[in-house]
């Protein structure tokens, strides 16, 4: 009696476990297949090395020029 | 591309990619514009583009193909992803539509 009741509670414990798993891939699925960012926001600034090891800012172009920012998969990719 | 030069735009392509690849990769495609190396994966994050891709059974978070078209406040115009990211006529079309000054 005492072994079978132990025996559902390793298989709560697992189904909980599992559904916790599931939720939190879901959630990532969402955190990354979406930008948060829409139009009116304010674009993050960041600073990045160009192909010629240069470094870009962003902020540098403020007040100068619109910015497109193409973001892609892998060089040598079709993406 | 010169299309959005004319409208007062600089155009960034991003990836993980590292500088040294994406100079060969620019080489080869014969982009005029830099390429931009997010190596650290900082930029996709505060962007909020990271995606996950399986190959061979392995996971990789690389970027989301995603264009961002940004005016001289800094402010974002428009966002598009995924396939239609990859034609660049609307972000002409939202280029020129913005304000010269």
């Amino acid at each position: 009696m005492r072994s079978a009741h132990f025996k559902s509670l390793i298989v709560a414990a697992a189904l909980v476990g599992s559904l916790a798993a599931g939720a939190i891939r879901a959630q990532q699925d969402v955190k990354v297949s979406h930008t948060s960012l829409k139009a009116g926001d304010m674009a993050p600034d960041f600073t990045l090395l160009d192909n010629q090891w240069k470094q870009i800012h962003l902020a540098d172009y403020r007040g100068k020029k619109n910015v497109v920012l193409a973001f892609y998969v892998l060089a040598f990719t079709e993406g | 591309m010169a299309k959005l030069e004319a409208s007062d735009a600089v155009v960034f392509g991003i990836s993980i990619d590292s500088p040294a690849a994406n100079n060969a990769f620019a080489q080869k495609i014969g982009v005029t514009f830099p390429l931009l190396s997010d190596m650290n994966r900082k930029v996709l994050k505060q962007y909020g583009i990271l995606k996950m891709y399986n190959v061979q059974k392995e996971e990789y978070d690389w970027a989301q193909r995603t264009t961002f078209v940004i005016d001289k406040q800094g402010v974002i115009q428009s966002v598009e992803e995924e396939a239609s990211a990859i034609n660049p006529n609307n972000a002409v079309a939202v280029c020129t539509k913005l304000p010269k000054k």
